[in-house]
Formats: structure tokens, C-alpha cells, sequence
């Protein structure tokens, strides 16, 4: 169906109620769930009111982007000189490598940041990096679950899903929890990654695609005339009155009569958020929609900020698709300078164009911006032990991250890796700990927000986690 | 508290103190008052204020403020100093009686009891001590005769009705026959009853129509598919393999039929759950038997973690592999959340983390693999019989033949090697000798007298495409190279065509001038840790690499093991048209380090896993104790025979192939020994522990009688019979209370698989144990248990609203109606396809996919893609659908189908507009809406108003009214029939069972 046709669907057909039905929105719809608390609603202030994640997958390599070491520069063609072995994921241990790009100090702040990423480094004002992340395993996968959901295993639900459980959504005709995967591929894993796990089904990602139906079952899947859908649409709605009318004060049946009156209004604010034919040239060129190599991604990140303004709770954007050759995400085994090269070519630009976009617009002040990856790669190579080689392997203990927006210290770093970048050695933080600061930000006390399943009022910090109270401003 | 009055008033009357020994009994008074009110916070050696209350030396020596007690100075004594001012314990202090109680003690003499004290044995306000309540024994207790009346059927009626009666309520009016029906048939076989069977039931003027019915709903072998579906989902059944390759599992499925196939012929309950524990164990020749084993493999399984390259986090990957499989048993059998204690004691229920290292001991044999059955069938068994006949003549035949050729090679002795599936002589040329996989030479490859020349301008030869699956195998060359410092060529590979997927004999890919069985990204590899090769580069060498079905890779080296065997990720099965062999070349495509530099001089490929002795024979022969060359030199009168008996072997084995039968079960090894791990850490090794249960369950003893060592079938064994013992409380109460559950919606418990502190208490704790006391008494029959239930006042009671009963109970928590219910995922696709006549009854064998499954390039890992899949296959009942971890259905995720990767003991019950959109939009729908459409022209011709009876009676189950009637005949009248299907499929009344 055609959005003309079902705009008149909507004033004819079921117009009546509309008002009603904030199905979506704050968790109204709570029907009978087991293990469903109340809705948990801000358990204080919130400094931000919704936000953005950019997952790099594959591991973005932290020595050669924002983790600065004059100590790996000059220990460059040395051997690692330390008693312990290190246990990579494929158990070689070459010569350390200097960063493939340059360092400065940028902007105001005089934050550290290499050339690898040119244009964000114009925004560096706007970054909280964080230094000193650790992870708990070198296995892309579960680190990446882990960096989503807090666990290392399937099965868990994901920070969105979580934040949709906990605060539902601004919007009542759009999904609170939406995803834009890598345009040439889903991450590995696929759908496991914004699974809503144990929590309702409805807590679960929706993938917005650039291709065809923003979503799925948007439109029906075949045609069919204006005037069929629509005798279709009030024949139905005339059973249902009558059927509620024999049944005494059900509120599941009268939910569900709401739900496609949000249904029918899903049908009009999806494609508009979707379609960027109303944006300006100056922005879509300042997103490098007009260039071949950040259009991808820079029209992830511009529907992203359209689906923020229009109150969506939390957009997820994957940087990379899945493992293989030739190698499309940032694991950068064999050739770091190429890989890690192309990928921040794709992603550099729109990112950036997020961030200004976002303070122009006023949105960074009560939106959160995070920049992340699973874990980091080792300062010295993937080569027999006496070769300098040209890629680097998983480095689970120590990485980098950034977050910007709402209620940061903005233009610092926290915490510290080791001399050549190999382990968080200041601070170190784990994700429990990530987890906890962002929820903090939006509101949430990370103890509070909580699931009862099997036997155990589940967290997305498990039992851990400190909300990291330097980085707040 | 009627004791500690009772000390009170002793105080007071003798204030003398001596006697109060006698009196305040510290383990009787004392020391469960500790626990409830103190040990929360003081214990241990993390104790808060450095104060173990828990101990008597501990709670003599005091805390950092030095000596708390002071035996008989209740002044002097600074706990009671904390107690008496309200500031300990700080949230909510002692009440006055617990106050006397501790006074009395002290005053008396601070006397200490057992020590440590035993903290789990009294439930507090924080945990469940082993008094818990279902912890106890199952009672039976006797059913409360119906109030005057009150009306029911059964014993369950007075149960329930006693409580609604405290509650001032009463059971709700009986159904009638219309909705009776209805409920009956989503309940018992996830589908609508027919119009026919509705106008039966009603018409049925029998008094026990109803029993009837339940009764010939369960004898429907639909019953078996509606509640395996309940089973898989507690089961985390997923047909892939998750996490980052999401392998397919396309031989999961058998577990699925094995349950449907026991429940349809209701296997008693412990019969049932030994099986799923230990069915290969208990019963090594029934297929059904390991099929069922399928239980504890169905979770996922992280093949890249499983096969890393440290060991380190090799083991903490295999370890959450352990506490996913204590998890799921714990919870589906026990209803006790023993994952919980992997870290630490369980902090709600009486669970030591040493007990969940026992249960882990028990399983810890238990690995994902592949078992072949096929050998367990007769038919199958007959003809290998049949083969090792035929070749013991074929021997005899050829003993003086090969004793001649052994002479002339120099060598003593002889066997018949093992036939391969294909043979190539490149000596000769490139034809394979025995079926079709012919060679062609690409690049620089030449074919000389001495074999195949790979190497030379990137040369090396390829196969046509296998032209039948291939799992288990072995390969094997006669190589020799042009130096032996080259690294990762390939002697003879198996690939997918596209080089995505392949294993192969690699020489030096990963270490220097070593032998090694590569595949894609090292995923199956492993060193083999083999001997230097130093020979290879001036003589020809004979390498041969084992695919066992388990994963185990073996080598051979000139006929001897080279190294050492192992287990990798699993075995990959390459499909025919899909794959193909290649000399010289490690894997497509021709670049980088993969060709070899040298000459193959043979090659065979062969079916199967050979054995050593197979393996050493081949060797021994050389290659060239060829069929051709024994037939050769045959005594012509044998030769007749000779080829014949070749043939008939050949006969024998393709008959075999037809029968194979392979599924995704079990597959032990024997574990190292169970350790405690301390904080769960598996770096920092605790006490070495056997395999056992837990201690808390009253009357069953939790040791195994079993050794740290015992093998891990015995483990299992002991757990299976300790999970099932009739003196186990939970097992029997948590099944009834989940079949409650399902028939209800709510449980009498409410955490369906958490019978501890968390899940809370039962509704009606007399009803429960009376139930689970009828399903043991009665031979743990589910069926007998189901009537039970279907045939009570309660179940078949209106779920019409009241705004009194409303008012008192929303929930219908003490069940005075039969609340309406939506239907399950399942159910609504299921429904759909019933009335639209499109449903195909077929049960049994793989699944329908509604995806498509595509490899990502250059990987192992798997892409899921929704597709509209559409034919009788798709058209099968929704459990026959396969269940991928990375594909799910957004159809039937709207109505809240759970993740498979985690166990679902509850689905909940949501709407939002992602369901009404799916409804109204997605390809299913609209197809069957047409499908409908077409079935009521059909069957009631192109008289609309017949189409409308009929439409309402195939859907609703009951004829139109009359204002319904005019509505829906407007809409046909215009639009079709298709319209009022498409209606139909969205409205409250096909989602919902009154």
C-alpha cells in the first residue's frame, strides 16, 4: 500500500480513538508480563534523555587512534620486554610497532588523537575517552555481547533493550530500540546482538534498513487495493468492538484495539523518518552522503539523528560486518594500516557530522553519544618474534572508548594504559562499569534496573559495576 | 515465638540464672535467631565490623571492637549493648521476644551449641533455609469435600474451592459446550476444532461427552506436537550453533521428534527425564535413547572459544558451557537455580557452590557432537556382517596374489587394503579408478610417469564436485616435495567450492616442517605436535589425515600415527554439488602460500574414519596392491569371483549410505577431574570434588556413592536416578506445577523453574502436593495427569468477568474463573493455516525454513535471512519449523516466541503495534487470508452468505449473528471473500480463548 492510500485509511478507518493508545510510549502497554516490575521510569534526574552507540566491530586498534604512547613509538622494532608470555588469540607475539598514524594534541582541550581520524579530531572538545577499558575475553564474539549486554554468552538482553524496559519511549509511533546495521553486512552474530534475551520480545532491536520497507511488515506484503484494505481494516475493528462489548473490562483486548491505531501512525512516521529527501544539501554533504565511501555511513548516522529528534530512546549503529576474507569490519590481522585505513574513511566524516549536527541542533545537551568496540589490539604484531609485522592481534586488556553529549567532562581522558598501550594499568575500567555510567546519565540507578529470571533479579551489570564518577560533569 | 514467651516468663519468675541452661537451648533458640537477624552480615572471613557471629571461638574472641560477650554480664556485653539501643541490626531491630530470647542466653551463660552454626538450616527473611516448603517431603493431603453449593467435579474442586471460600468467592458457571471446546482443543492440541467436531460436542447428549473429548484429544498425535513445544522451549532449543559462526545444525532435529514421540505415547514422566539425562547411557543400543540426549547439547555453542588458541580461555568458555548445562537441568528438573551457586553459596537457597561443582562433575563428560546410529540398525548391522564375509573370501582369494607382490617389494607380509571411495593413480593419469571424481589440471600443473607436478606457475588440479555428502572421511597422498622449508601448501584438500569451507592435508602452514590438518581460519586446527619432517623432500612419504564423526582428527605418517590425535570444533559435513578435492592446493583460490611445490604421486579418499590398522594396511601396500594390479595376476578361474564378491561389497555399502542416520547428541569424553573453583575462577583450583546432587532436598541423600574418577557414564547414570528418585521433592511438584501452568497460564507457583526462596510460595500448597503425589502414584503418566486437571470444575468454569471477584482478585490468583488466554506464536500461525485448509498434518523428519541460509564470504560464519517461504512443506504445524539462533521470525517473535538461546519456562503475554503490523501485513498472513478466501468459495460455493456461516464457524467455532452476518456479506459482497478472511486473522476473538 501506498502512503497516500493509507493516509486516508487512517482519517477514515479508525480515527475515532486516536488520541488514545500511548501503547509505546512509557511502558503503558505493560500487559500481563511475568517478572514485569512496574515501569522503572528515571530513578533520578536524567542528564540525557536518549542515546546513540556506534559499535566498531572487530576491534578498533586503540595504540594507533586515541590511546597516545610515546613508549611504543620508541620501542618500535623491539621485542616486547616483559616475564610474561602473552596468551593471544593466535599465539603469535611479534616485534612492537609503532602507531601507523600520527599523534597531536587537538582543539581547546589538547586531547591526544591520531590522524586516523581527521575529522573527528576537529570535535575532540566534545570526546570523554576513556583509556583504560578492559575485557574479559580475546573472542570477537562474546566480547561483543559483552560490550552489549554485559555477558559473554547469547541469551542476554541488550543496553537498548534494557533502556526500552526501563524507560519505554518519547515516541508512541516509533520503536524505542532501533538498529542500523553495517550497510554491506550484519555483525557476526546478527540478530543475537540487540536480542531483548530474557526480557518481552517487544524490548528487542528493530532494524531500520536503507533498502526497501524501512522496516519489516511496515506496508502489506502484497498489493492490495485502498478500498479492500480499508473494508478489511473496519470489518475487523467492528469485530473487535463487539467482541469487547461481551467481555467484561479486559484491558488486554481494548491494548490490543489501541495497537493498531499506533500501528496505523508507525505507517506514517517510519518512512518519513527514513526518507532524507527533506534534509538540506548542506547537511547530507556534511554527513559525505555525496561521496561513495562515507555514504553508507553517513546516511546510518543522519536517519540516526532524525530518529532521535523524533523521540526514539536508543539507536544502535554497527561499524563492520562479519569475519572473513576479504575482511570487512576493523580486524586488522594482516594489514592494520590498509584496514583500519579504509574503515575510518567510511566512518570519520558522518561521525564527526553527528557531533556537530547534534550541538547545532541543541541535542547534544540531553543526548549521549558512545563510540565503542569490542576490545583493543596488541602494540606489538602478529608475526614470528623476530619480525616488525603489518597487522596486530585481539588485545583484551586494554582498549579505548569514547562517550560525548549529556553530562560529560568533555575534552578528557580517563584513565591509562601501560607504557606501550598493552594493559589498562590507571583506573582500568570494565564494561559493568561502562554499563553503570551510561545508565546513570539517562537517569537509572544500574542496581535498580531489574529483571526477575531464573532464579535471579537479572542486571545489565550482573552484580558488579561503578558508575564512573570522574568522566561526569 | 510461643517458645520465646515461654522464656520470657521463665526470666521473669527466676532471676537467678543457672537454671537457664536447661531452658535456652542455644541451637534451638539461639542460633536460628542468629542466622535470621545477624549472619546476614556477620560471617565469614569478610564479616562486617570483623564480628563472625557464626562461630563459637569467632563470636568468643569478638570484633574490632574487641569482646563482644561476657557470659553472664548482660552489662558488660557489648552485643547486647547494639541490640538493646535498636542500633543493630540497623534496618529493622530485634523484636522484644527475640530480644528475651538472646537476654536469656547471655544472662544464662552465653552457652554455645554446635559450631559453625549451620547457617542454611532455618529460612529467613532473605533466604530459604532447608525448611524451605519445597524442600520438604511430598505429602498427601486429604481432599476438602465440596461446600454445599458449591459445585466441581473433581478432588481439585475442593481444593480450590476451600480457598475461594476464605476469599468469599466460588467457582465461576460451567462453560458452555461452544467454549469448552475451543479451550480444549488449543489447550490439548494447539488447534481450532473443526466445525464439525464443535456441532458433534454440542450435539452429544452423553453425561461423559466431555471426558470423551479430553480423552480423544489426547490419543491425537497433535497433542504430542502442541506440548513438545513446552519442553523445547524449557530445552533452549536452538538448531544453530550461536555466537559468532551461528553454525547450522541440520541434525538437531531428531530431538524434537523424540520428544513429540514421548509425549504422544506418554513415556512416563522419570523415564522420560533419564532419558533426556542419559538415554545413551541406560539404553547404548536404542537409537530414541541417545536421540534424547539431544536435551542436554541443545543450547549454544561457542566453537571459536571452544577451539582458541589459549588454553586459558579455552577453559573459562567450557566452563560457562558447564553452567549453562547445570543451569537447565537444575532449573527444568529441580526447579532450583543451582547456576547460581558458581561463584559463591547460593544466596537465597540452601545451594553450596560445592554442590553445584558436584552437579557440574556429573555432567561434565557431556559434550556437543555428532552420533551416528546407523550402526544401531539391524538392517545395518546385517550387512557389515555381510561385508566382513565377503572380505574375508576376497582374502583368500588374494592371499597367494598379495603374498607374490609383497615378495616382489621387498616387504614379508600382506593385507588387503581398505576401499576407497575414489582412488587416483597420477602415475597413470588423472581419472578417479573407482567412481567419478576425475582430476583436471589447472595452472602450471603437469601430469609425468611420476606422478602429479603441482607448484610450478601456481599449478595444482581440482575434482569434480563430490557427487554424495560427506562427513566423516579420511585423506590420503603419496607425496614427495621439492624442499622442506616451504610453507602452507596443500597434498589433498576438501573445500567448498568457493573456498570458503575446507580441510586438508597442509604441510608447515602454521609451524615449520610439520604435518597439520588445516582448515578455514585455523578453526579446526590443532598441532599435532608431530615429529620434524626431514624427510619429505628426497623420498616419497605416505600422510594420511582421519575425520572422525565426534571431531577427533587423527594423522598418519608412512603408516604410523604422526603426533598426537585431538578433538576439534566438530566435524563438517560437505554436501555434494557443494564441494570437491584438490591436489596442491590448500584451499581456492590459487594465491599467497597455498600451493605446494613437489609431486603426489596417489591419492585416496574414503567414506569413513579408517582405523589404525586400515590406515597401517594401505600403507603397507603401497598403492600398488591395486584391484587392477591383484586382478592381474589372478588365477583366471578366480576371477569371476573375485570381481563379483568386489561388486557385491560395493552393493553393501551403497545400501548402508541410504540408511544413515546421524544426530546432534551427546558426545562424551571422559572430563579431567572437578574441581571447586574458587570465586569460579577457573585459574585458582579449589578442592577436587565427585560427582553428587544437592544435600538439601529432606530424605534424599545427595552423595552418588561415586569417586572423583568415576567414569563420566556413571555420573550421569547416578545423576539421572537421583534427579527421578520419588523421594526427590522438587522433581514431581515442578512438572505438575508447569502442566498447571500451562493450562492456566499462571502456575500454582508462579516462577514455573524457580521452586526456591525467589520464586515465592504456592497459591494452593495442599493442591500441588496432592497433584504430584496422583502423578507418581499413578506411574508418572502426564496423560493421566492432563485429564486430571481437564476434567475439574476449575478448568472447565466461564472466564466471564464479575466486578465483585474482579475487585477481590484481578489476577485470579484463587481461580474463580478460567481467565481468557491469547494464543501462543505458534498457535496464531498454526490456527491460520487450520481454517484456511492450507495446513499440511505431516509430522516428523527436518524442518521447513523461512529463511535462507547463505555463508558469509570468505568464513564459516552463517547469514540468516527471512524469507516468504511458501508450499506444503512451510506449510507444516510451527514446531516444524528450524529453529536457528540468528534467524528469527519476526511473525511469530510479535507474539512473544522466546529467544531459543535461553530457557523459557513462561512466555509472556504482550501487544504492541509491530504485532498488528505483522498481522495485518506480513506475507504469511496475506497468503493465507487468499487461501481462506479461497477455501469458503470452495466449500460454500459463491453464495456469500454462506461464505460468512462458514468463515465463522471454521474460525470462531460458532455461526454469525445476525448483525455480524450483514457486515461481513457487505464486505465479501465487495471485496471477496479474501477481505473477511484478512478481518478475521486481526481480530480479538481468533487470538483469544475464552
Amino acid at each position: 500500500m501506498h502512503r497516500r492510500e493509507f493516509l486516508s485509511w487512517v482519517q477514515n478507518g479508525l480515527s475515532s480513538a486516536a488520541a488514545a493508545g500511548l501503547l509505546l510510549r512509557d511502558g503503558a502497554l505493560k500487559a500481563a508480563a511475568p517478572n514485569e516490575s512496574d515501569p522503572s521510569r528515571p530513578h533520578f534526574a536524567p542528564k540525557a534523555k536518549r542515546a546513540i552507540h556506534i559499535c566498531l566491530v572487530g576491534a578498533l586498534s586503540h595504540v594507533d587512534s586515541f590511546d597516545y604512547k610515546p613508549g611504543l613509538i620508541a620501542s618500535h622494532g623491539k621485542s616486547l620486554n616483559s616475564s610474561e608470555k602473552p596468551d593471544v588469540f593466535f599465539g603469535q607475539v611479534g616485534k612492537l610497532r609503532a602507531p601507523d598514524w600520527g599523534f597531536q594534541r587537538r582543539g581547546a582541550s589538547g586531547l591526544w588523537m591520531s590522524d586516523l581520524f581527521p575529522n573527528v579530531a576537529e570535535v575532540a572538545d566534545e570526546l570523554t575517552v576513556i583509556n583504560s577499558m578492559f575485557a574479559e575475553t580475546s573472542n570477537h564474539t562474546p566480547a561483543t555481547f559483552q560490550e552489549n549486554s554485559g555477558f559473554r554468552l547469547n541469551g542476554f538482553p541488550s543496553m537498548g533493550a534494557w533502556l526500552s524496559y526501563g524507560l519505554g519511549s518519547e515516541a508512541d509511533d516509533l520503536p524505542s530500540f532501533v538498529v542500523i546495521p553495517d550497510a554491506r553486512e550484519f555483525p557476526a552474530g546478527g540478530a543475537i546482538n540487540w536480542s531483548n534475551g530474557f526480557l518481552p520480545a517487544r524490548h528487542q532491536g528493530v532494524v531500520i534498513r536503507s533498502k526497501g520497507d524501512p522496516i519489516d511488515d511496515l506496508f502489506p506484503a502484497r498489493p492490495i487495493g485502498r478500498a479492500a484494505d480499508r473494508a478489511a481494516f473496519s470489518l475487523s475493528a467492528e469485530m473487535n468492538r463487539r467482541h469487547l462489548a461481551s467481555h467484561f473490562d479486559d484491558d488486554a483486548l481494548s491494548a490490543r484495539m489501541r495497537g493498531y491505531e499506533l500501528a496505523a501512525r508507525m505507517q506514517i512516521a517510519v518512512p518519513e523518518v527514513a526518507n532524507l529527501n527533506g534534509e538540506t544539501a548542506e547537511s547530507t554533504r556534511l554527513y559525505g552522503l555525496d561521496r561513495p565511501e562515507t555514504a553508507d555511513f553517513g546516511r546510518a548516522c543522519l536517519v540516526a539523528r532524525r530518529l532521535l529528534e523524533r523521540g526514539v530512546r536508543f539507536v544502535q549503529l554497527f561499524a563492520g560486518g562479519t569475519f572473513g576474507s576479504p575482511r570487512r569490519n576493523w580486524d586488522g590481522h594482516e594489514n592494520l594500516k590498509q584496514n583500519h585505513g579504509d574503515e575510518a574513511l567510511r566512518v570519520d566524516k558522518p561521525v564527526a557530522a553527528l557531533l556537530k549536527d547534534l550541538r547545532r541542533r541543541g541535542l547534544l545537551d540531553d543526548t549521549l553519544v558512545l563510540f565503542t568496540t569490542e576490545f583493543g589490539r596488541t602494540p606489538f604484531t602478529q608475526a614470528g618474534a623476530d619480525v616488525v609485522g603489518n597487522g596486530r592481534d585481539h588485545n583484551q586488556y586494554g582498549f579505548s572508548v569514547w562517550l560525548a553529549g549529556a553530562g560529560l567532562k568533555h575534552g578528557v581522558a580517563y584513565g591509562s594504559t601501560d607504557e606501550i598501550g598493552w594493559k589498562a594499568a590507571e583506573n582500568p575500567v570494565h564494561w559493568h562499569d561502562f554499563h553503570a555510567t551510561v545508565l546513570h546519565l539517562l537517569g537509572i540507578d544500574h542496581e535498580r534496573l531489574t529483571y526477575y529470571h531464573n532464579g535471579i533479579k537479572r542486571r545489565l551489570t550482573n552484580v558488579h559495576g561503578k558508575v564512573i564518577k570522574e568522566i561526569i560533569a | 515465638m510461643r517458645r520465646a514467651m515461654a522464656v520470657l516468663l521463665f526470666a521473669i519468675v527466676t532471676p537467678g540464672g543457672s537454671l537457664f541452661g536447661a531452658i535456652v537451648d542455644f541451637d534451638r533458640d539461639v542460633a536460628p535467631l542468629l542466622v535470621r537477624r545477624c549472619l546476614g552480615c556477620h560471617t565469614g572471613a569478610e564479616a562486617k565490623g570483623g564480628l563472625d557471629l557464626s562461630r563459637r571461638e569467632s563470636a568468643g574472641a569478638g570484633g574490632e571492637s574487641g569482646p563482644v560477650l561476657a557470659p553472664g554480664k548482660l552489662d558488660e556485653s557489648l552485643l547486647w549493648e547494639y541490640v538493646e539501643s535498636n542500633e543493630m541490626p540497623p534496618k529493622k531491630p530485634l523484636t522484644a521476644e527475640e530480644k528475651e530470647t538472646l537476654k536469656a542466653w547471655i544472662v544464662s551463660g552465653a552457652r554455645w551449641g554446635t559450631s559453625p552454626i549451620d547457617a542454611l538450616r532455618v529460612t529467613t527473611d532473605v533466604r530459604a533455609g532447608r525448611d524451605w516448603w519445597s524442600l520438604q517431603p511430598v505429602s498427601r493431603p486429604m481432599p476438602p469435600a465440596l461446600s454445599s453449593g458449591g459445585w466441581g467435579w473433581n478432588a481439585i474442586d475442593g481444593f480450590i474451592s476451600q480457598r475461594l471460600e476464605r476469599e468469599g468467592l466460588a467457582l465461576s458457571t460451567p462453560s458452555d459446550r461452544r467454549v469448552l471446546i475451543r479451550r480444549l482443543a488449543f489447550d490439548l492440541l494447539g488447534l481450532p476444532p473443526s466445525p464439525e467436531e464443535v456441532e458433534a460436542f454440542v450435539a452429544d447428549g452423553r453425561e461423559d461427552a466431555y471426558e470423551r473429548l479430553v480423552d480423544r484429544y489426547l490419543a491425537s498425535p497433535q497433542y504430542g506436537v502442541r506440548w513438545a513445544r513446552l519442553w523445547l522451549d524449557l530445552a533452549r532449543f536452538g538448531e544453530s550453533n550461536g555466537f559468532e559462526f551461528d553454525e547450522f545444525r541440520d541434525q538437531a532435529w531428531p530431538y524434537r521428534d523424540w520428544v513429540v514421540n514421548a509425549l504422544n505415547r506418554d513415556l512416563p514422566y522419570d523415564q522420560f527425564a533419564r532419558l533426556q539425562i542419559a538415554g545413551d547411557v541406560l539404553d547404548s543400543d536404542d537409537a530414541g535413547a541417545i536421540e534424547a540426549t539431544g536435551f542436554l547439547v541443545a543450547g549454544a555453542y561457542d566453537s571459536v572459544g571452544q577451539n582458541q588458541f589459549s588454553q586459558a580461555m579455552r577453559k573459562v568458555v567450557r566452563e560457562d558451557e558447564l553452567e549453562d548445562l547445570v543451569g537447565t537441568v537444575g532449573q527444568t528438573f529441580l526447579g532450583l537455580t543451582v547456576h547460581c551457586a558458581r561463584c559463591h553459596d547460593h544466596k537465597f537457597d540452601p545451594i553450596k557452590q560445592t554442590e553445584y561443582y558436584q552437579l557440574s562433575a556429573a555432567l561434565s563428560g557431556v559434550r556437543q557432537g555428532i552420533r551416528d546410529l546407523t550402526e544401531l540398525d539391524p538392517k545395518v548391522r546385517a550387512e557389515k556382517r555381510a561385508i566382513k564375509e565377503v572380505e574375508a573370501k576376497l582374502s583368500a582369494i588374494e592371499a597367494p596374489v598379495l603374498a607374490l607382490l609383497a615378495k616382489q617389494e621387498g616387504r614379508t607380509a600382506a593385507r588387503r587394503p581398505p576401499e576407497p571411495l575414489a582412488r587416483w593413480e597420477f602415475e597413470k593419469g588423472l581419472e578417479d579408478r573407482v567412481g567419478s571424481l576425475n582430476a583436471r589440471l589447472q595452472g602450471g600443473a603437469s601430469l609425468g610417469r611420476d606422478g602429479l607436478r603441482v607448484g610450478v606457475k601456481g599449478g595444482y588440479a581440482g575434482s569434480a564436485p563430490l557427487d554424495r555428502d560427506l562427513g566423516a572421511r579420511t585423506l590420503e597422498a603419496w607425496v614427495q616435495l621439492d624442499g622442506i622449508d616451504q610453507r602452507g601448501g596443500g597434498v589433498i584438500s576438501l573445500q567448498t567450492v568457493d573456498g570458503g569451507m575446507f580441510d586438508g592435508i597442509i604441510f608447515a602452514e602454521k609451524e615449520s616442517r610439520q604435518w597439520m590438518s588445516g582448515s578455514e581460519g585455523f578453526v579446526r586446527w590443532r598441532s599435532f605436535e608431530g615429529t620434524e619432517e626431514t624427510e619429505a623432500d628426497k623420498r616419497v612419504v605416505h600422510v594420511a589425515i582421519v575425520y572422525d564423526l565426534d571431531g577427533t582428527i587423527t594423522a598418519y605418517r608412512d603408516g604410523k600415527p604422526y603426533g598426537k590425535a585431538y578433538r576439534s570444533s566438530g566435524l563438517q559435513t560437505y554436501r555434494a554439488g557443494q564441494a570437491q578435492v584438490l591436489f596442491g592446493l590448500r584451499h581456492a583460490t590459487a594465491d599467497g602460500n597455498r600451493v605446494l611445490s613437489g609431486r603426489i604421486v596417489r591419492a585416496r579418499l574414503y567414506d569413513r574414519a579408517l582405523t589404525s590398522e586400515e590406515v597401517s594396511a594401505s600403507e603397507e601396500a603401497g598403492g600398488r596392491f591395486t584391484p587392477e594390479a591383484v586382478a592381474a595376476l589372478l588365477d583366471p578361474s578366480a576371477k569371476g569371483e573375485h570381481a563379483r564378491l568386489l561388486k557385491e561389497i560395493e552393493t553393501r555399502r551403497g545400501s548402508i549410505s541410504k540408511q544413515t542416520r546421524r544426530v546432534h547428541a551427546v558426545s562424551p569424553r571422559e572430563p579431567d577431574s572437578s574441581h571447586v573453583l574458587i570465586r569460579g575462577n577457573p585459574t585458582q583450583l579449589g578442592a577436587v570434588v565427585a560427582a553428587g546432587g544437592v544435600a538439601s532436598l529432606e530424605g534424599l541423600e545427595a552423595d552418588f556413592g561415586l569417586s572423583s574418577e568415576a567414569p563420566e557414564a556413571k555420573r550421569r547414570e547416578r545423576l539421572a536416578s537421583w534427579l527421578t528418585d520419588p523421594r526427590n521433592p522438587l522433581f514431581a511438584r515442578v512438572m505438575v506445577n508447569r502442566i498447571w501452568q500451562a493450562h492456566f497460564g499462571t502456575g500454582l507457583v508462579e516462577n514455573s523453574s524457580d521452586l526456591g526462596f525467589n520464586g515465592g510460595i504456592p497459591s494452593h500448597p495442599e493442591l500441588l502436593d496432592w497433584l504430584a503425589s496422583e502423578l507418581m502414584a499413578t506411574g508418572w503418566s502426564l496423560k493421566g495427569l492432563h485429564r486430571l486437571i481437564l476434567t475439574s470444575g476449575a478448568y472447565r468454569q466461564s472466564s466471564t468477568g464479575n466486578a465483585k471477584a474482579i475487585k477481590v482478585d484481578a489476577a485470579d490468583r484463587w481461580l474463580w474463573r478460567k481467565a481468557p488466554r491469547r494464543l501462543e506464536a505458534e498457535m496464531v500461525r498454526d490456527a491460520m493455516l487450520a481454517v484456511s485448509g492450507a495446513l499440511n498434518p505431516r509430522m516428523g523428519g527436518a524442518g521447513f525454513r523461512d529463511f535462507s541460509l547463505s555463508k558469509a564470504p570468505g568464513t564459516t560464519a552463517i547469514l540468516y535471512a527471512p524469507i516468504d517461504a511458501a508450499g506444503p512443506d512451510t506449510d507444516r504445524r510451527t514446531l516444524y519449523r528450524t529453529w536457528v539462533r540468528g534467524g528469527r521470525s519476526g511473525f511469530l517473535d510479535a507474539f512473544d516466541c522466546p529467544d531459543p538461546s535461553t530457557t523459557a519456562p513462561r512466555r509472556p503475554v504482550t501487544t504492541t503495534p509491530l504485532q498488528a503490523l505483522a498481522l495485518l501485513n506480513n506475507a504469511l498472513s496475506l497468503r493465507l487470508a487468499e487461501r481462506f478466501g479461497e477455501r469458503l468459495r470452495g466449500d460454500a460455493g459463491n453464495d456469500p452468505g454462506s461464505m460468512v456461516e462458514r468463515a465463522y464457524r471454521l474460525a470462531f467455532g460458532r455461526p454469525p449473528d445476525v448483525l455480524e452476518r450483514v457486515n461481513a456479506e457487505k464486505v465479501v459482497v465487495e471485496f471477496g471473500p479474501a477481505v473477511l478472511a484478512r478481518a478475521i486473522f486481526n481480530s480479538n476473538e481468533f487470538l483469544y480463548v475464552d
